[in-house]
């Protein structure tokens, strides 16, 4: 028995084999994938290379069920170890309950394979017993637990503890890592910077997407990378969901489950399909995936693909990605928060103490609309990072570390897994819009205020629904069930960070 | 009327003939004449003057006595109907020389136009109006001295001048628009026309508190040779004309030359002679316009009283005046919170507070005082709001039963 990877999921297949007359040929029907195919010219090598023999005759080899289409290098060892079985190399009734994954080389190396953790997950979900896989991935399958692991690193091996010749050391990788594993990042690295720190514990509390704009060297990827850092810990189902897309992706070979909230970066030249997921055979998840419950960061937001970032509004919206193929759609969940980066202006150095700025209005405009539109109207949070001068720097104290600012994230989202408990929602960064206007619980003073900023021009419409989601946030992080003029004033300071956008003028 | 003043245009009086544009028949004579497509304004005032009214100019040009082909053309399919039909789907009206709204100084301009379509509030004669113009691409300085000159305006009760392009023009528009008071945009293109499209926000917003004004019927595209046309009807308006930005060869230098022709005073806001962007303005000051330096400058040249300059005093809530007394050179938000002794987020509040009292500015980051902010120090007043708080609902409580459990 062997498992195919269809999105993020495994799904069993049946691996039978007939050796029957006629000349020399391996042949594989059930469906299979370019991958797949790829299979029958290493498998004969592997299969002589461990000192076993291959049979000089017609070989057929199905994949059931045939409707499914397999993919997957993982197959190769179940190939080989059917074909053995076959050939009566192999005990057939040792097989029964037995799930094996694999990638094979020529010398009969079992290599690791990616996906091996959505494989177990599933061997467990239907009642298998034993599952035998590459050594390199024995943490990985070890995490699932309430199934017995053999890790493998060549074919003999595998075909040996088959015959009852071997058993794996009883010692097994250790079993279920628990256990948040601190980031290798602080918050108290960050010299200054008290309102970009503020603004950052803002967005961890309510999950609300963060824009920040700041020219180049004011510190925005250092403090992107240290908001999963005060994120609240993985909980175990959040860990395994998220280290399976990793798996899946062959990024947690030799690693157990994620410890620590992912942050991926993507280069501003990436495609759609390397953000969302896709791929020509393989369906691969995408960076937006990988970013599942951690942090996504677009650094440089004006530099990538108008059509990459504004397919991005899917997963905001739903924390998931659908990629849809011709034999069917696959599911990948991307439940992230984003952190996009932006220079103030072309140049870079509007508002800097020290460079002057030579854009003009009508650059600004430009510039401003490019970044404007779909999704950042789902960023909550835009901040302005200033340029820190020397003087600045020297001066500036050193922060909180992370674990402190976390400890008041973990309470505000507590406040709100309790309020939101019965509609089904997690945070305020979720709230859709007419249901925040009734969440926000403004005192009186605060609802003034917020007209006065409507009737200035400081707010505008659209605008007013994120001031008021995070003002509700800002409020959970002071305790407090009524949203005061204090939550709202200081969540309209993050709601504008880029001239001419958001307000058609800026106070002055 | 002032036609028995002598004119400088050879021979051709100013203003119009007695009699001009009144009567439906010369009224549906002057609104044709103004869509005409192809006869400038110029051999039109001619025209009029040596046929006598304005159906007689009409007659002549269908008769090939003055205009171009496309006059003619365009002559045998239209109908005054079907203009004011077009002008009723565009929400505007058409004034001409005798109307109310067609403010009597447009007749002292060499070329009048034979009439003005208008969107928006009323172009009341009682207003006065001080046109505020400059670069396309103005420079930061440039910008916060639009508005805050514009602010200065409305709050002594007059109205802003401008066009309806980006830069100097829009931020004067805005500075009027935030100051509470009212503005006019003269169009370069059709006046159905929002144009450019970054402003048309902003032009809806002026349509609804303030009034457009164009001389050019509905469909008319925005072309680079109407701009100077419009910078007449600009000055026309205006009492007074600023140039805040511009360099050498700049269009707003045409606005302050109308404005001669109006005998009405060009004012220039001075700059660095290394600045290109103060060329014009410079220039201007050299050749004899008034130099300011802030809207009181240009209120007391303009003669307008200090004490019609109408502040209402009001007290800045406590935290707002500690944060503007600590606010003295631009500032993170972090570096005021320490230099007034409050919390980052009670800064935070109190900057929102200040910004949308247009007393600092905030950029990339930093917040510094706006130059409001300075002309209110030096005349001790109480800053008045920029903003007006709106009375909130009866009762700010949430209603009960809501679905949501009390937490914490």
């Amino acid at each position: 028995m062997g498992m195919t990877v269809v999105g993020v999921g495994g799904r069993p297949v049946t691996v039978e084999a007939f050796v029957g007359r006629g000349l020399p040929s391996l042949i594989v029907t059930g469906l299979p994938g370019a991958t797949v195919q790829d299979a029958r010219e290493r498998i004969r090598p592997a299969v002589e290379h461990a000192g076993l023999e291959w049979p000089l005759r017609r070989v057929v080899v199905n994949l059931a069920p045939g409707n499914l289409r397999k993919e997957g290098a993982g197959l190769d060892l179940p190939i080989a170890v059917s074909v053995l079985a076959a050939t009566a190399q192999v005990p057939s009734n040792r097989l029964t309950g037995v799930v094996l994954a694999g990638e094979l080389s020529l010398r009969g190396e079992v290599l690791s394979t990616p996906g091996i953790l959505s494989m177990v997950i599933a061997a467990v979900r239907a009642q298998y017993r034993t599952v035998v896989v590459p050594e390199a991935n024995a943490v990985e399958a070890a995490q699932v637990g309430g199934i017995d692991v053999v890790p493998v690193g060549t074919l003999e091996r595998a075909v040996a503890y088959l015959r009852g010749a071997w058993e794996p050391p009883v010692d097994q990788p250790a079993a279920i890592e628990q256990g948040w594993q601190a980031p290798d990042v602080d918050l108290a690295d960050v010299r200054g910077q008290l309102q970009a720190r503020r603004a950052l514990e803002v967005a961890a509390a309510g999950g609300h997407n963060l824009l920040l704009v700041g020219s180049p060297g004011a510190g925005k990827t250092m403090l992107a990378r240290r908001l999963a850092s005060i994120l609240p810990a993985l909980t175990r189902d959040e860990a395994l969901e998220a280290s399976q897309l990793h798996s899946v992706a062959g990024l947690l070979a030799g690693r157990g489950l994620l410890r620590a909230r992912p942050f991926r970066s993507p280069h501003h030249t990436i495609s759609t399909a390397g953000l969302l997921g896709g791929g020509s055979t393989v369906l691969r998840p995408g960076e937006a995936s990988l970013a599942h419950r951690g942090v996504l960061f677009l650094d440089e937001l004006t530099a990538f693909r108008r059509d990459a970032i504004e397919a991005l509004r899917q997963p905001i919206e739903d924390g998931a990605v659908v990629v849809a193929r011709a034999g069917g759609s696959v599911t990948f969940p991307a439940r992230f928060t984003l952190v996009a980066a932006a220079n103030p202006c072309p140049c870079g150095f509007r508002g800097d103490p020290v460079r002057t700025c030579p854009c003009r209005d009508d650059q600004l405009a430009r510039y401003a609309a490019k970044l404007s539109g779909p999704l950042l109207d789902r960023i909550d949070l835009r901040l302005s990072v200033p340029r820190l001068t020397k003087h600045e720097l020297l001066g500036a104290s050193e922060g909180e570390p992370s674990a402190a600012v976390r400890a008041r994230v973990v309470a505000a989202r507590d406040r709100q897994l309790e309020r939101y408990d019965a509609i089904g929602l997690t945070c305020n960064a979720h709230l859709p819009g007419p249901m925040v206007r009734r969440e926000a619980a403004l005192t009186g003073a605060a609802e003034r205020f917020l007209g006065a900023a409507v009737e200035s021009a400081a707010l505008s419409g659209r605008g007013f629904d994120r001031v008021l989601r995070v003002a509700r946030t800002i409020a959970d992080l002071a305790g407090s069930n009524r949203v005061d003029v204090d939550h709202v004033g200081e969540a309209l300071s993050y709601r504008e960070a880029l001239q001419g956008e958001d307000r058609v003028s800026s106070a002055g | 009327m002032q036609a028995e003043e002598p004119a400088e245009d050879q021979s051709v009086p100013s203003g119009w003939p007695p009699g001009f544009g009144e009567g439906p028949g010369e009224a549906d004579a002057a609104l044709l004449l103004r869509c005409l497509p192809g006869i400038s304004p110029r051999p039109l005032h001619r025209l009029v003057w040596n046929e006598g009214s304005a159906s007689a100019a009409l007659a002549g040009i269908a008769a090939g006595a003055a205009g171009s082909g496309r006059d003619r053309d365009w002559l045998t399919t239209a109908s005054a109907s079907a203009v004011r039909a077009q002008l009723v789907r565009a929400g505007a009206r058409f004034a001409r020389p005798g109307d109310p709204e067609y403010w009597p100084a447009l007749l002292r301009l060499n070329d009048p136009p034979v009439g003005i379509f208008i969107r928006g509030r009323t172009l009341s004669p009682e207003h006065r109006r001080v046109a505020i113009v400059g670069s396309r691409r103005p420079s930061p300085v440039g910008i916060e001295v639009a508005r805050s000159l514009a602010r200065g305006v409305v709050r002594a009760g007059l109205l802003v001048t401008s066009g309806g392009a980006l830069g100097i023009d829009a931020r004067a528009h805005e500075g009027a628009l935030q100051g509470g008071g009212s503005t006019v945009a003269v169009l370069g293109s059709g006046i159905d026309r929002d144009y450019p499209a970054t402003n048309r926000e902003l032009l809806r917003k002026i349509e609804m508190r303030g009034t457009i004004v164009s001389e050019y019927p509905p469909g008319v595209p925005a072309e680079p040779f109407r701009f100077p046309a419009r910078n007449r009807v600009i000055a026309g308006l205006s009492v007074g004309v600023v140039i805040v930005e511009g360099v050498a060869q700049s269009g707003t230098r045409s606005t302050a030359d109308f404005a001669s022709q109006v005998g009405i005073d060009v004012f220039g806001v001075p700059g660095a002679i290394t600045n290109q962007l103060s060329q014009a303005p410079n220039a201007l000051i050299r050749d004899g316009a008034r130099l300011i330096r802030s809207a009181d400058d240009l209120l007391d040249d303009l003669g307008i009283e200090p004490g019609a300059r109408a502040v209402t005093p009001e007290g800045l809530p406590s935290q707002e005046s500690t944060v503007l007394a600590a606010l003295v050179h631009p500032m993170m938000a972090e570096e005021v919170a320490v230099a007034a002794g409050l919390g980052l987020p009670d800064t935070l509040t109190a900057l929102v507070g200040l910004e949308m009292r247009s007393l600092i500015t905030g950029e990339g980051g930093r917040y510094r005082p706006s130059a409001r902010a300075a002309q209110v120090a030096e005349a001790s007043a109480i800053p008045e709001p920029g903003y007006r708080h709106v009375p909130g609902p009866a009762s700010a409580e949430p209603p009960d039963g809501r679905g949501r459990r009390p937490s914490g």
